[in-house]
């Protein structure tokens, strides 16, 4: 059995790291590249959403490379992507593949009954061994989640531009082979040091943007054109406001995020949408109310529970006074004009705030 | 006269204004909807939405605004999250109060009654209680209000069995009777959802003009349900989007049971689960090839004559198939 799986922000380490743990072969998919979309918008619906065109590019490279299992996650709806898994193995036969496809469905409470049902493919894999691994790749996770939210932030404080952006990269990967936990917070310690002492620019006028919206835009760099990385060159510090380790906590179990979220949004929104519809209104009274400069919303284009929250956050911007920026991207995305919005967005923070000054 | 109920005449409306207007008027109310879809309701919706939004919703808003201009006490928009156990409605319904709220101003009162039976228990009957206290404050007579409803439901969609669209089905309902000619040779499945095909303005009559070009048309609400479930048990997973299944099952029905010439799908320009649904019945129609399969996308700019030209060339693919003309 060789197996694969998406790629979405830090999953592929946490994947990886599981899976050989308990001795499955992994085909890592190649990294998103313009090529992995091209493929994926070739043979996907035209308005299936840009997550769905990535995932697929991701599997069809990923058999190309000799990958034979698929590992897809469902769900329950009522968000699309509980019915990818489905229409991605249709779209793969129609293409000639020959693999298998797991779609795993989210688990409904119990996180140890998941893993049963995992190590159910798996047969001779103990689901106890199973989560041993899985606690390990889980601390990989949130280790990787932590180093990212001391580069959002630093890295507007860089010396010299580019130069945070590697040793980050760096570290990452050494996460990524990390064999033990000692390991592992040796390398994340040293990565936090590392950046810190890359970051010694201090300005005047300091913008702080938090970044609400899908989860799959929020956390796989390549689909939101490295947002967070041209704001911070911009000089802005960001807040990404979910991440694999909120992501994984919040469906694992009955959480308390969700009754945070219900309060923060209420008034605007009264129920969870699906997708991140909810969150995405919620964070944004969350982080106006924790006197950010401004909120960045971005999603796949097509995203039903995001339109929703766009055309509510665009209230919420007038009643608690922060400017709100809405981005969608699909394949025909050109980053330049990102950028200029981007550039714009960041003059009005800044006349904004120096006018609030006076 | 009592208190003046507006249902907009868009979304739902085509799936449930019987069943809504007996509610409130066996509660006294009185109760009027928005006027038919035109220019200045779509413009309106259009103004006040977001971009992105889908053509339905924007009409929706449209509706809203008119009803506002109208005078009308309250404004009925409920939060339809489910309508049976273990499914979901598109996104779009479980917030859809909400996101009008934001983004309409000075509107009257907002009747938000929310519609759940996902979990098939009975959280409905505390909100049927706390709508009907509105109108009247005894639980018995709201209760009993709300039972008619449901009949009247019933026989609405009894009615559309017989071959009656929505529209028919509720003209059917208010004026005792109804003049449809069903006379076609072809038989055509038109799989959409409701208010992408029943909007006159919006789809431009595509019903009637399948009916003069000679077809009888099937929707899904014309199909009895257990050919409709039939098709759905084919699916490997079940799919949690009511209307979404129920064009899935129907698709996967007549695929099996051949009784039709052809189908046309509709959907709205940029419809999330339309884009996977349809992706997987038209993958479904290409494999087996025995049934054409045309898709058509509808949104604000569709022009009429794209919309007849394209109907016309199905039409004429579907008799020559069956030797009527040849080329």
């Amino acid at each position: 059995m060789k197996i694969t799986y998406p790629h979405m922000g830090s999953l592929n380490m946490i994947l990886k790291t599981m899976f050989e743990g308990i001795n499955i072969e992994v085909v890592e998919p190649p990294p998103v590249t313009s090529k992995t979309l091209s493929i994926g918008v070739k043979y996907s619906p035209e308005f299936a959403c840009l997550p769905y065109k990535i995932n697929l590019g991701n599997f069809i490279e990923a058999l190309e490379k000799g990958a034979d299992t698929i590992i897809m996650l469902g769900g329950v709806g009522p968000c699309r992507f509980g019915y990818y898994g489905q229409v991605q193995k249709e779209t793969l036969i129609d293409l000639g593949y020959d693999f298998k496809m797991i779609i795993l469905d989210p688990p409904h409470g119990r996180l140890i009954d998941f893993l049963k049902d995992l190590s159910g493919y798996f047969p001779g894999v103990y689901w106890k061994d199973a989560l041993k691994t899985f606690i390990f790749a889980v601390q990989k996770m949130i280790a990787a989640d932590n180093l990212e939210k001391h580069l959002l932030i630093l890295r507007a404080h860089e010396d010299k531009i580019g130069v945070t952006t590697k040793i980050y990269e760096k570290y990452v990967e050494g996460l990524k082979y990390a064999k033990n936990k000692k390991e592992l917070d040796y390398i994340y310690r040293e990565g936090v040091e590392k950046i810190k002492q890359n970051a010694n620019v201090k300005r005047d006028i300091q913008l702080k943007v938090a970044l609400v919206g899908e989860i799959y835009l929020m956390l796989e760099p390549f689909s939101n054109m490295d947002i967070c990385k041209s704001l911070n060159e911009l000089g802005i510090e960001v807040t990404k406001t979910d991440y694999l380790s909120d992501y994984l906590i919040n469906s694992a179990f009955k959480l308390p995020q969700k009754l945070e979220f219900k309060r923060y949004a209420h008034g605007y929104l009264e129920r969870d949408i699906g997708g991140h519809g909810l969150n995405t209104v919620a964070n944004t009274v969350k982080y106006a109310e924790k006197n950010y400069d401004g909120i960045i919303q971005i999603f796949p284009f097509t995203c039903t529970p995001e339109i929703v929250a766009e055309s509510i956050i665009a209230k919420i911007s007038g009643d608690k006074n922060i400017p709100v920026m809405s981005l969608s991207y699909d394949e025909k995305t050109g980053e330049a004009g990102y950028q200029t919005r981007l550039e714009a967005f960041k003059d009005l923070l800044e006349r904004q705030k120096i006018n609030a000054l006076k | 006269m009592g208190k003046i109920v507006g249902i907009p005449k868009a979304l739902l409306y085509y799936n449930f204004y019987p069943m809504w207007k007996t509610f409130f008027e066996e509660l006294g109310a009185e109760v009027i909807t928005s006027s038919n879809t035109c220019k200045k309701i779509v413009d309106d919706g259009v103004k006040s939405c977001v971009d992105e939004t889908c053509l339905p919703v924007k009409t929706f808003v449209g509706h809203v605004i008119d009803l506002k201009e109208k005078g009308v006490d309250y404004i009925f928009i409920p939060r339809v999250v489910s309508i049976e156990k273990r499914r979901y409605l598109c996104s779009k319904f479980l917030g859809l109060p909400d996101l009008v709220k934001n983004l309409v101003t000075d509107l009257p009162e907002i009747i938000d009654m929310k519609i759940d039976y996902y979990r098939g228990d009975d959280t409905m009957k505390k909100e049927i209680l706390k709508v009907g206290k509105i109108f009247v404050n005894n639980s018995k007579k709201i209760y009993d209000a709300y039972l008619k409803s449901i009949e009247m439901q019933k026989k609405f969609e009894s009615i559309m069995r017989k071959g009656l669209s929505n529209t028919e089905a509720i003209k059917a309902i208010e004026e005792n009777s109804v003049d449809v000619k069903l006379n076609g040779n072809l038989k055509i499945a038109l799989l959409a959802h409701s208010y992408d095909i029943m909007d006159d303005y919006i789809c431009m009559g595509i019903i009637d003009r399948l009916r003069n070009m000679g077809a009888n048309v099937f929707t899904t609400c014309m199909l009895d349900r257990d050919k409709i479930e039939l098709g759905a048990s084919k699916l490997q997973k079940d799919l949690f989007w009511t209307y979404g299944r129920d064009i899935l099952g129907a698709g996967k029905y007549f695929i099996e049971n051949r009784d039709i010439d052809g189908v046309i799908s509709v959907s709205a320009f940029g419809c999330g689960p339309d884009s996977l649904t349809d992706d997987l019945l038209e993958r479904d129609y290409k494999r087996d090839g025995k049934i054409p399969y045309m898709s058509l996308t509808i949104d604000e700019h569709t022009g009429e004559a794209g919309i007849t030209t394209r109907l016309e060339a199905f039409i004429d693919l579907l008799r020559w198939r069956k030797g009527e003309i040849t080329i």
